[in-house]
């Protein structure tokens, strides 16, 4: 009995779940292969991939013919895997099979169906997945081939759109102003006026690209202190103090990120002439979060100084935003088009072993054809015998050949099922 | 045959400065990957064409207008490959390919026919005192180019209309590092230029090469150049008014290469 083999893709995202829902269901990174090989193990399953991040859990497996529901039994395994119960899940769950499954994964791998259309780290995570399935040995053969396909989509999908060029939250948008402004933000000094969860997010951004200095200013020194802690790191200087000498260190920092609850503005026009001046007129870029503002806003109109509000920011990640959507659309068409290539592949790939049983078919029919008139062909010289030889399988080949071509054909076009049975 | 290197170079920097305008204003590295081979090769059958150029009329310098107009795109040419080896920005090129196009492109098919009658020229000074100078000029239209780069990007950025127009234009401090060192890089050249100029003038001609025109311009070129060095290093101009600067002295410039028509001294006649 032959095996058919079928791909199936069943999970919860974001858009499906609430996070209560995923949480249950979600495998940190320690018991992912735990739970690859558990996948692996269950009846049917060839092949299979947990790809579990915050925003998704989703299981890709690759099942084996049987009569049995496969979607049902990755749900039992659900089940029985996670103590949740079905009902649980079962109104939150999406399944795709086949094309619709390749698809998928091509989307979530370009990143088109992310909860941030185009953010980077999901193909990361992708990668990672396999590769701890690769390692328990649950991927050996076709999904291999199609992961390593879907790595390929997601590459193109970044170098021939522009999806991921620009940011869409404050703290990026606020770190891709910085470098517009001065390059690299290697070595560059960052003052932290007041404190605040988002100017923190926004300051340790601008870290990871490189700044390494920091200087925090509070109205009260221990405040400023403690703050200052949290930035210490390898290759990081801090620096704490109150606001009595802010304005005299003020000019020491490139990018000053204001958040203070303080009713009138810190910093007005006049400060910012000084501070240009103090600098020989290089750029300082102020980044103010707080509402109401801390940096007056006519001290854009310094040359050298930018100043971006909570608005401004909020402004230029929207429009990326729009940017990225459309993007998106064409990234859509790319992987469409990759998908259909890959599913001919892989129908063209499944008339393989017909191909073979009619060529081998036909060459046994030849051999014994040749056998029984072997007695008559006995006074044949060598060469009059190769001549035999030759043509009965020129005949041979050429008889077989719109065969080969009709099931080549067949198993190209999606509607025919019959030729592959 | 010079003459066909030189028309495979203008065709070059052609495909280059075609090429250069989705690679900047788009971001798409592909066409990098066009335009910059592309320079390269215009540059080495530029260089070619240049060098028999010379050797085929037996004189070591450019004569005529046409031929200092194609050194003038050579060294550019030069200038683009060092600044984009140096920072990575291809930006310049969608002003400079276009201008390295136009200065090979007459030459290439309205070869010059001037000659110098004084053999007393056909030294290697004489050429480098005009190479040196024609890189004093490249280095200040790179400052100026750069200077107003930076000048649309600092107005983008004030105008927090993030949009993708600007987004193509390199970060302020690179522009800003271009537009400096680039004038750091052309004095020592338009010094040195100019001492070689007067050294050999005042050989061939006498001290009375002092009063032509273009040599007059060309030190008050020079005071301009170093009062405008010594401004921005001492007082870090930027933005709108390095515009103005570079915008001055390049007007200078510009009056200094017109100056040729009354120069005596540049039309190898005595004042």
């Amino acid at each position: 009995m032959s095996q058919t083999r079928h791909l199936v893709l069943l999970g919860i995202n974001h858009t499906t779940a609430p996070i209560e829902v995923r949480e249950r269901i979600a495998i940190s990174s320690e018991r992912l292969a735990d739970a690859t090989r558990t996948l692996l193990h269950q009846p049917g399953i060839r092949e299979g991939l947990i790809l579990s991040t915050c925003n998704r859990v989703e299981f890709l497996t690759l099942q084996e013919n049987s009569g049995s529901n496969h979607g049902a039994d990755l749900l039992r395994f659900l089940h029985e895997y996670f103590a949740v119960p079905p009902q649980t899940l079962l109104p939150h769950l999406y399944e795709f099979r086949e094309r619709e499954a390749i698809r998928h994964l091509f989307r979530v791998a370009s990143s088109l169906d992310s909860m941030v259309v185009g953010e980077p780290q999901i193909l990361g995570q992708v990668k990672e997945s396999y590769t701890v399935a690769r390692e328990v040995g649950a991927i050996t053969g076709s999904l291999d081939a199609l992961l390593q396909r879907a790595f390929t989509v997601a590459k193109k999908v970044r170098s021939e759109t522009q999806i991921g060029s620009s940011s869409v939250s404050i703290a990026s948008v606020a770190v891709n102003l910085a470098l517009k402004i001065f390059g690299s933000l290697q070595g560059k000094t960052i003052m932290l006026v007041g404190a605040g969860k988002m100017s923190e997010l926004a300051a340790r951004h601008l870290i990871q690209h490189g700044a390494s200095n920091i200087l925090v200013a509070n109205r009260t020194f221990s405040r400023a202190q403690s703050l200052a802690e949290k930035f210490n790191g390898p290759g990081v200087r801090t620096e704490a103090f109150s606001f009595d000498t802010l304005y005299a260190e003020a000019p020491r920092a490139d990018i000053v990120i204001t958040s203070t609850g303080a009713p009138q503005k810190i910093f007005g026009r006049s400060h910012g002439q000084h501070f240009l001046h103090q600098r020989r007129n290089r750029p300082m870029f102020f980044i103010d979060i707080a509402v109401p503002r801390d940096v007056d806003p006519g001290m854009n109109d310094v040359e050298g100084c930018f100043v971006y509000d909570i608005d401004d920011l909020q402004q230029v990640a929207t429009a990326n935003l729009a940017d990225r959507s459309r993007e998106a659309q064409a990234a859509e068409t790319i992987v469409s088009r990759e998908v259909e290539k890959y599913h001919e592949r892989l129908q063209v790939r499944d008339a393989a072993p017909a191909i073979v049983a009619l060529q081998q078919n036909a060459e046994a029919i030849r051999e014994a054809e040749l056998k029984r008139m072997q007695s008559k062909l006995a006074t044949l010289s060598a060469e009059q015998l190769a001549a035999v030889e030759s043509l009965t399988r020129s005949l041979t080949a050429k008889l077989l050949h719109p065969q080969m071509v009709a099931l080549r054909q067949a198993a190209r076009d999606p509607s025919n099922t019959e030729t592959k049975e | 045959m010079s003459l066909f290197w030189l028309k495979v170079a203008v065709l070059l920097y052609g495909i280059a400065a075609l090429a250069v305008l989705p690679a900047a204003l788009y971001d798409r590295p592909r066409w990098r990957h066009i335009a910059i081979p592309a320079t390269i090769a215009a540059l080495l059958f530029h260089f070619v064409s240049f060098a028999e150029t010379l050797n085929a009329a037996h004189h070591r310098l450019p004569v005529d207008t046409h031929e200092t107009l194609s050194l003038l795109g050579l060294i550019l040419a030069l200038a683009f490959l060092l600044v984009y080896w140096r920072y990575r920005t291809v930006s310049l090129g969608v002003f400079i390919l276009p201008i390295c196009f136009l200065l090979g492109l007459v030459p290439a098919f309205r070869p010059g026919q001037e000659s110098t009658p004084f053999p007393q020229f056909h030294t290697g000074w004489i050429f480098l005192h005009i190479a040196l100078l024609l890189a004093a000029y490249a280095a200040l239209l790179f400052s100026l180019l750069a200077s107003v780069l930076y000048l649309i990007q600092e107005r983008s950025l004030k105008s927090k209309h993030n949009t993708p127009k600007a987004s193509w234009l390199p970060p302020l401090e690179t522009t800003d590092q271009i537009a400096l060192k680039s004038l750091l890089f052309g004095l020592p050249c338009m010094t040195a230029g100019l001492l070689i100029g007067s050294l050999i003038a005042q050989q061939t001609i006498g001290p009375s090469y002092f009063l032509d025109p273009k040599v007059l311009l060309s030190f008050a070129l020079w005071l301009a150049y170093v009062g405008m060095i010594f401004i921005r290093r001492h007082s870090g101009l930027r933005g709108r008014r390095a515009v103005y600067l570079s915008g001055f002295v390049f007007l200078v410039v510009l009056a200094v290469w017109a100056a040729n028509q009354f120069s005596a001294v540049h039309r190898f006649a005595a004042p």
